[in-house]
């Protein structure tokens, strides 16, 4: 760690739409670079109330998750080591039907504010939910406006970037994170998402047993065009890599 | 949220005939509609362990939703019908309040 006094203070700005999505698709990367001392700002555009997973057996309405998934999202920055918690306050689902501009400019804001070297949202396309390719496609729109193109990646869901060509992208556009030695904290948030992993009885088996059901790494996809067509002779390992030379 | 007891659930219900009520009405996986407003004139349930619940509304309209299990009257004078799979996920749901609920 002592790495990370020589350094100039990192930052990160995530841009998810739910409660969870910081957890289950990049814990692991948020929680390392916490763990360096990277200063990490999470935006969820939703608190995830319109979930259909109520607790096993259940014990939430409609009308206390709200409250109930804004607590577990604060446990789950706590267990990853995220130190700003930002929502929107948008209702889950609706994220694409918010005025678009408003909400780009609202994230360019947020950019302009934090001045992060890294900002990690969905993409707009592969996002899977609704709500997710929204907020990506507003992030991305942002990182734009700001010129901060360099710094965008999107998550990514398990391994599936570990064949990037299904996608159309190319090994070179991929950036492979080792998160194994930070599988621990990753478990521990996925159990501070209770409500929505308690259907799940990997999650709350013993240790050993629900850390090997996580793969040790987790994909990224390069945001910008010029980053991904720089020659590179090793696969990219390090989401900072390319931010930080650009400032040295 | 507790186990729909019919007869409890049926007076809850009758409480709103003949008032201006607020709606939430969700099927979960497809369609939610969030503080509609209608005059309840008449209400129903039916049903054993699974619940049909019915409104009639603004003279000429209908509220039908099936595969209610649970309910709670929460401490704002709400009375919140769901419906739950044997995993706690929710399949329905059917709010009442005199209030709008929060957006």
């Amino acid at each position: 760690m002592n790495k990370t006094n020589k350094e100039p203070s990192r930052k990160l700005l995530a841009v998810f739409a739910h409660p969870d999505d910081e957890t289950f698709i990049c814990g692991g990367t948020l929680a390392k670079y916490a763990s360096e001392g990277v200063d990490i700002t999470l935006v969820s555009a939703t608190r995830g109330e319109m979930g259909r997973r109520m607790g096993n057996p259940v014990y939430i309405n409609r009308e206390t998750m709200p409250a109930i998934r804004e607590q577990e999202l604060r446990r789950a920055c706590d267990s990853l080591g995220i130190q700003q918690l930002i929502f929107f306050d948008i209702r889950d689902k609706t994220v694409e039907f918010v005025d678009e501009i408003q909400l780009t400019n609202r994230i360019a804001d947020l950019i302009n504010e934090v001045n992060p070297d890294v900002i990690l949202t969905f993409h707009e396309l592969l996002g899977g939910h609704p709500d997710h390719c929204a907020i990506g496609k507003a992030t991305t729109a942002a990182a734009e406006i700001t010129g901060r193109r360099e710094s965008l990646y999107f998550i990514s869901y398990g391994d599936t970037m570990e064949h990037p060509e299904g996608f159309g992208y190319t090994r070179q556009d991929v950036v492979k994170v080792d998160v194994f030695a930070h599988l621990e904290a990753k478990l521990a948030a996925f159990r501070d998402h209770r409500c929505q992993t308690e259907i799940d009885e990997w999650v709350w088996q013993n240790d050993q047993e629900a850390l090997a059901r996580f793969g040790r790494y987790e994909y990224f996809l390069k945001g910008s065009e010029a980053a991904r067509v720089q020659e590179q002779e090793q696969e990219q390992d390090d989401l900072f890599v390319a931010t930080c030379v650009a400032q040295h | 949220m507790n186990l729909i007891i019919r007869n409890q659930v049926e007076a809850e219900l009758q409480a709103f005939v003949g008032e201006e009520v607020y709606i939430h009405s969700e099927a979960t996986s497809f369609v939610f509609v969030r503080n509609f407003k209608v005059k309840v004139t008449e209400a129903f349930i039916a049903g054993e362990d699974s619940f049909r619940v019915a409104l009639r509304f603004d003279e000429l309209g209908w509220l039908r939703m099936e595969a209610l299990t649970h309910y709670e009257k929460d401490g704002h004078a709400r009375l919140l019908l769901a419906g739950y799979d044997d995993k706690g996920r929710m399949n329905v749901a059917l709010h009442l309040g005199k209030e709008p609920f929060p957006e």
